[in-house]
C-alpha cells in the first residue's frame, strides 16, 4: 500500500480551512451590519 | 414570422450601415486577427512542432478572440446615443430586436473571419483547397453559436461600467462547446479527410446552435424589457 | 421597522446554528473517515480524500447550481426580490463548495494519478462552474439598480444552466483523445458498505452545510436590503 497520508492530511486540512474561512467571513459581515 | 424577418432585416441593415460607414471597427477587428496571427507564429518554433499539428488551435483561438472583440461593438453605438431607449418604444417585437442585432453580428463577425482566414493561409502557407468548403460551413456553424451568446450578452453589459471586460469573461465559458467541436471537425478535415467522416461534429455544433438561439431570443425580453 | 430588523436576526441566528451543526458534521465525517474506515488497498490513505471531495462536487453539481438557476427562472416569472436573494446567496455558496472540490481534486490526484491537474471531465466541468460563477458575482457586483441586477442574474443563471450539458457532452469528446488514466471510480457500486456509510454521511454533512450557509448568507443579505430601504426612506 502507498504510503500518502501526508496528502490525505493536507486536503483535510484545506477543506476545513475552505469551508472555516467562509464561515468566519460570514460572521464578519452579520457583525458588521 | 416572415414580418419578424423582414424586420430583424431592416434593423440588421440599418447596423451594418452604419457600421460600414466608418468602418473602424472592421479594420481594428481585422487588424487584430492579423495581430494574433502574427503573435501565433512567433510565438512557435517551426522546427519543433509541425505548422499543419497546431494550425487548427490557432485558427480557432484567434476566431475566438476576434469574434468577442467584434461583438463588443454590440449594443455599444445605441448606448453612445441612448438610441437604446428610442428602439424599445417603438412597437417592434423584442424577438424582431434581438434577431437584427444577431444577423448585423453575425454578418460583422463573418466578415472579420473572412479577412482572417486567407492571412492565416497566407501566414501559415497552408494548402486548404480540399478542406475549404468544410471549413467554411464549420466557421459558419461556430459563428452562428458565439453570436448568439454573445448579443444576449452584450444587451447585459452594455450598461455595466467595463463592458469591454465583462463581456469576454462572460462570454468565453460559452465558446467553449463550439470550439471544441470546431476543433475537433477541422484536425480532420486540414488532414485531408473527406466531409462526411466530420458530420458528427457539424450536427452537434448544429444542435448547440439551435439551443441557444432559441434560449437566447426567449430570454431576451427579460434583459431589455423594464 | 425594528420587526423587520429582528426578522433578518432571526435568520441569521438560524442560518448560524445550521452552519455550525453541519461544520460539526462535516468534521465528524473526516474522525469516521480517519478512524472507522477501511483503507482502501490500491490507493492506499490519499483514497479518504473522497469522502471530503465527493460530497462538495455532489451538492455544487446537483443542489447549489441547480437551486441558483432554478431560483432565477422563478424569479423572472414571479419577480420575487426573496428568489433573486436566495439565487444570489445559493451563488456564493456554490462558489465555495466548487473550490473545495478544485483543491481536494489534485490534491488527491497527485498520488494517485501522478499529475495535479489531468484535464478530468469531472473536474473540468466544475472548473467551468467556477468560472460561471465568478462571472456571476462579478456581473452582479457591477450592477447598481437591484431589479436589473436580478433579472440578469437570472438570464445569466438559465444559461448557464443550459451550459452545463454541453460541457459535459463536448469535455468528455474532447477527452476522447486523451485516456484517462485507470483508477477505481468513485461511484463504483461495488463500494463497500463502510465506505458507502461514510460517503452518505458525507453528502448529508455537506447538505447541511450548504443550507446553514445560504440561510446564514441569505439573512446577511436581507438585513442589508432592509437597512438600504430604511435610509432610502
Amino acid at each position: 500500500m502507498p504510503d500518502n497520508g501526508g496528502y490525505l492530511n493536507a486536503a483535510y486540512i484545506v477543506a476545513g480551512i475552505i469551508y472555516l474561512g467562509y464561515t468566519l467571513s460570514l460572521l464578519r459581515q452579520a457583525r458588521r451590519r | 414570422m416572415g414580418n419578424l424577418l423582414r424586420l430583424a432585416l431592416v434593423l440588421a441593415g440599418k447596423d451594418l450601415r452604419l457600421e460600414l460607414r466608418t468602418r473602424t471597427s472592421i479594420i481594428s477587428a481585422a487588424v487584430f486577427a492579423a495581430l494574433v496571427l502574427i503573435v501565433f507564429n512567433f510565438a512557435r518554433d517551426p522546427t519543433a512542432v509541425a505548422t499543419l499539428d497546431l494550425a487548427p488551435s490557432v485558427l480557432w483561438v484567434t476566431v475566438a478572440f476576434a469574434s468577442v472583440l467584434a461583438m463588443n461593438r454590440g449594443f455599444l453605438v445605441e448606448r453612445e446615443n441612448a438610441a437604446f431607449d428610442g428602439l424599445l418604444l417603438a412597437p417592434v417585437p423584442r424577438e424582431a430586436l434581438f434577431l437584427g442585432k444577431y444577423l448585423a453580428n453575425f454578418a460583422f463577425v463573418m466578415l472579420v473571419e473572412g479577412i482572417a482566414l486567407p492571412l492565416f493561409v497566407l501566414f501559415f502557407n497552408l494548402d486548404l483547397s480540399h478542406a475549404l468548403g468544410g471549413l467554411v460551413l464549420t466557421m459558419l456553424l461556430a459563428t452562428m453559436g458565439f453570436v448568439a451568446v454573445g448579443t444576449i450578452f452584450s444587451a447585459m453589459v452594455v450598461k455595466t461600467r467595463f463592458a469591454e471586460l465583462m463581456l469576454p469573461v462572460l462570454l468565453l465559458p460559452f465558446m467553449v462547446p463550439p470550439l471544441i467541436l470546431a476543433v475537433k471537425t477541422t484536425v480532420p478535415l486540414f488532414a485531408g479527410r473527406p466531409l462526411s467522416e466530420v458530420v458528427d461534429g457539424l450536427r452537434f455544433l448544429a444542435i448547440y446552435d439551435i439551443v441557444f438561439v432559441t434560449l437566447a431570443v426567449l430570454l431576451f425580453p427579460a434583459v431589455v424589457d423594464e | 421597522m425594528t420587526a423587520a430588523v429582528s426578522g433578518a436576526r432571526s435568520v441569521i441566528n438560524r442560518g448560524l446554528v445550521l452552519t455550525t451543526l453541519g461544520l460539526l458534521g462535516v468534521a465528524g465525517v473526516m474522525v469516521l473517515a480517519l478512524g472507522f474506515t477501511p483503507v482502501e488497498a490500491t490507493q492506499g490513505l490519499a483514497q479518504k480524500i473522497f469522502y471530503v471531495h465527493v460530497p462538495a462536487a455532489f451538492i455544487a453539481l446537483w443542489v447549489a447550481v441547480p437551486a441558483t438557476a432554478f431560483a432565477g427562472l422563478l424569479y423572472l416569472w414571479l419577480h420575487d426580490p426573496r428568489l433573486d436573494r436566495f439565487a444570489a446567496a445559493s451563488a456564493e455558496v456554490s462558489l465555495v463548495f466548487c473550490l473545495v472540490v478544485l483543491v481536494t481534486g489534485p490534491i488527491w490526484a497527485r498520488p494517485i494519478w501522478g499529475a495535479w491537474w489531468t484535464w478530468d471531465g469531472r473536474l473540468t466541468l466544475t472548473l467551468f462552474l467556477f468560472f460561471l460563477l465568478l462571472g456571476y458575482q462579478t456581473m452582479r457586483a457591477a450592477i447598481r439598480d437591484p431589479v436589473e441586477r436580478a433579472r440578469f442574474s437570472a438570464v445569466l443563471g438559465a444559461m448557464g444552466l443550459v451550459l452545463v450539458p454541453f460541457i459535459h457532452l463536448s469535455v468528455y469528446l474532447w477527452r476522447g483523445l486523451h485516456p484517462k488514466p485507470i483508477v477505481l471510480k468513485p461511484s463504483d457500486p461495488s463500494l463497500p458498505p463502510e465506505m458507502l456509510h461514510t460517503l452518505l454521511y458525507g453528502i448529508g454533512a455537506a447538505l447541511l452545510l450548504y443550507i446553514g450557509f445560504v440561510t446564514l448568507r441569505y439573512g446577511i443579505q436581507l438585513a442589508h436590503d432592509q437597512r438600504e430601504a430604511a435610509d432610502a426612506r
